[in-house]
């Protein structure tokens, strides 16, 4: 990770602003606005101008919301070398203990901070485990997202379902503002910020140098075990959000609730230029970009009334192209 | 990821201590498998019967094939083949197709074991010419494979009374069928692979690639030959699945994945590479089939299987993880 020295004089500035903008132009969320750009095209031209219209556009972003906040959080734990494949499950626990309590008539707001601290619990054991005892991160979370899965499970009974339908809540996740649903303009302003946090401060560029090189940021006096652990706890509590708002959303938890959630939205992250193997590299805009352009995709093909696997095939050749692009862009290559 | 002085640093030296070190992995391992069966047998002493050996080395037939296949691109360095599920229904369907149009048995195992070779050629093409990483192009495998499988079909069956289902249902020296080339197949690599020029290769390679390359083993070849023999395990694992499971959809190998992983790990075979013996698969896959039964027998419901095989995984890797880091100075 190379960063722009801070120089106050003005020709070095105007040059560090001209080397942003190439990289910025060369970067990947250059290429993943490109493929965005496309989508929309490709979905104005089939489908026709009710592709971009408020309605439809709401509908995508009612189903954006879960994997954008997801998405916002998780990539921080990518961008420091930890993969955290927990995800998905952990959304489905945090709907099942969500919907559980509000079933007991406990009232939403400490169900939900109930919920959280149980996910940032589970969270911690992630983080023991990956950063106390160095497992592997894919295998250890992958470990946490069967064991989550039964737990969820457990809790959902033999029904295999919560009913817990809260009036106040579902008003509350279908307010719509300027006739775009809140809670989706939220989920932008988070990955806003994110992307703020990302790329504008210290904390932001201490997660980029320790996903980027650990050795070396140890060496500058970055603690890289409290940054990954950070980044793990940040991440089980974003899926702990999303389960939330599932929840909310449908009025109760299911056993298919988060199932494979963590493989759909990784693969947009890489998508958007993320990697799940080598930390330090993406950006929360490309990764949001990436989400609601395989949004768009799945939207598109249900419009045109298409086979539903077909997004699987289109998002995994995407996902090979993305790699790619990465690489010949610099990123490691296998061998 | 650290793996590229493990063969400098661990040569010929200290054969003594890792020889020791694997045999106490086997005698732990061997004593927490032992301590459930007594511990199961405690609570229900009706565990101990024909019908739990039955159920259990059913169970092991199909994960201990695949977990060969898993071994073998783990400690080639290859980390992981997470395209199993999608190769395995693949080289089902083939093995269902071909039994359909009245091949023998031979001829269909035969079929499908080529299926599962192509498969893993696919992959390694995709590896070895775009330089990506395993880990990413067998997600993104699988990911195509099992959406195009849906599109192809929605279930399928081996025909009722073919030779292929009553090899599913036969039982040879009072157990399944299918459980006996399981063992043949762990035995005979695990005897091979450290034994053979092969072998040899696949470990230095998974060891440390760079030296393996500077003695003048090509990478590509490797990993198209360590892909290909995975995938052909892949596809005989489809023979013995399509042989005993009944009617499948291409979701019907999702649960399996973790399993395999998990024995995979717990044998000690490292997802770093170069490391591991692949007897120790029929202690790990013995456990974790016996689990489910025992949780039965326990009263406990068919769910907390998932807590208990999650969270040992989570301990294994960390041990795995701890020991790794000891190793590495």
């Amino acid at each position: 990770m190379t960063h722009m020295p801070a120089n106050s004089s003005a020709p070095a500035q105007m040059r560090g602003l001209s080397e942003e903008w190439r990289a910025a132009l060369t970067g990947s969320v250059a290429s993943i606005s490109l493929t965005f750009l496309v989508v929309v095209a490709v979905g104005w031209f089939w489908v026709g101008p009710k592709f971009l219209s408020f309605g439809n556009i709401s509908i995508i972003g009612t189903f954006a919301i879960v994997p954008l906040v997801v998405g916002a959080f998780a990539g921080f734990a990518l961008l420091a070398g930890v993969v955290d494949l927990s995800i998905g499950s952990m959304v489905g626990f945090s709907s099942a203990v969500f919907a559980l309590l509000l079933s007991f008539g406990w009232d939403p707001a400490s169900a939900a901070a109930v919920t959280l601290l149980l996910c940032l619990l589970f969270g911690g054991i992630n983080a023991l485990a990956i950063v106390g005892f160095g497992a592997e991160p894919i295998a250890a979370t992958l470990g946490m997202l069967v064991a989550l899965r039964g737990i969820s499970w457990v809790l959902l009974g033999s029904q295999g379902s919560i009913f817990a339908f809260n009036i106040d809540l579902f008003n509350l996740v279908s307010t719509t503002v300027f006739g775009l649903p809140l809670f989706f303009l939220l989920a932008v302003v988070l990955t806003l910020v994110a992307a703020i946090i990302v790329s504008k401060t210290r904390l932001g560029r201490h997660v980029q140098a320790v996903g980027g090189d650990d050795k070396a940021a140890d060496r500058a006096g970055i603690s890289v075990k409290k940054v990954r652990v950070a980044a793990l706890l940040l991440s089980s509590f974003g899926a702990g959000l999303g389960g939330i708002i599932y929840a909310a959303q449908l009025g109760s938890a299911a056993r298919a609730t988060g199932f494979g959630l963590e493989f759909q939205v990784y693969a947009a992250l890489m998508i958007g230029g993320y990697s799940i193997l080598r930390g330090g590299v993406g950006n929360p805009l490309g990764g949001a970009l990436g989400l609601l352009a395989v949004a768009g995709v799945s939207n598109i093909l249900d419009l045109q009334a298409i086979s539903p696997y077909y997004v699987n095939i289109i998002v995994g050749l995407l996902l090979l192209a993305a790699v790619l692009l990465d690489r010949l862009r610099g990123g490691d290559a296998f061998e | 990821m650290s793996v590229d002085h493990a063969l400098d640093t661990a040569p010929a030296a200290a054969p003594l201590k890792v020889r020791f070190g694997g045999f106490g992995n086997a005698l732990l391992l061997l004593g927490i498998w032992l301590a459930l069966i007594i511990a199961t047998s405690l609570y229900r002493p009706d565990f101990l019967s024909h019908q739990t050996l039955l159920a259990v080395t059913f169970t092991m037939a199909v994960v201990g094939v695949l977990a060969i296949g898993q071994g073998i691109v783990a400690m080639s360095g290859g980390f992981i083949d997470l395209s199993q599920p999608a190769n395995l229904i693949m080289s089902s369907l083939v093995a269902v197709r071909l039994t359909e149009a009245g091949l023998p048995l031979p001829l269909v195992i035969v079929g499908a074991i080529l299926a599962g070779m192509v498969w893993g050629a696919v992959n390694a093409t995709i590896i070895v010419f775009a330089r990506l990483n395993p880990v990413i192009v067998t997600l993104a495998t699988n990911f195509i494979g099992l959406a195009a499988l849906f599109l192809v079909f929605q279930l399928a069956e081996v025909p009722i009374g073919s030779a292929i289902y009553q090899f599913g249902r036969a039982s040879i020296f009072g157990l399944p069928a299918i459980f006996w080339p399981m063992l043949a197949l762990v035995l005979v690599v695990g005897y091979l692979v450290p034994r053979t020029r092969y072998g040899r290769r696949m470990i230095a390679v998974g060891g440390n690639r760079t030296a393996a390359k500077a003695r003048g083993i090509s990478l590509r070849v490797t990993r198209y030959a360590t892909f290909m023999v995975a995938g052909g395990f892949v596809g005989f694992a489809a023979v013995l699945f399509a042989a005993t499971s009944g009617p499948f959809n291409p979701g019907s190998a999702n649960a399996l994945q973790l399993n395999i992983i998990a024995s995979v790990i717990l044998a000690g075979i490292s997802l770093s590479g170069g490391r591991g013996n692949f007897w120790m698969l029929l202690l790990s896959v013995g456990f974790l089939s016996t689990l489910p039964t025992s949780l039965v027998f326990f009263g406990l419901s068919s769910d907390t299987q998932s807590i208990f095989q999650g969270f040992i995984l989570v301990i294994a890797v960390a041990i795995d993880g701890w020991r790794a880091r000891k190793a590495t100075p």
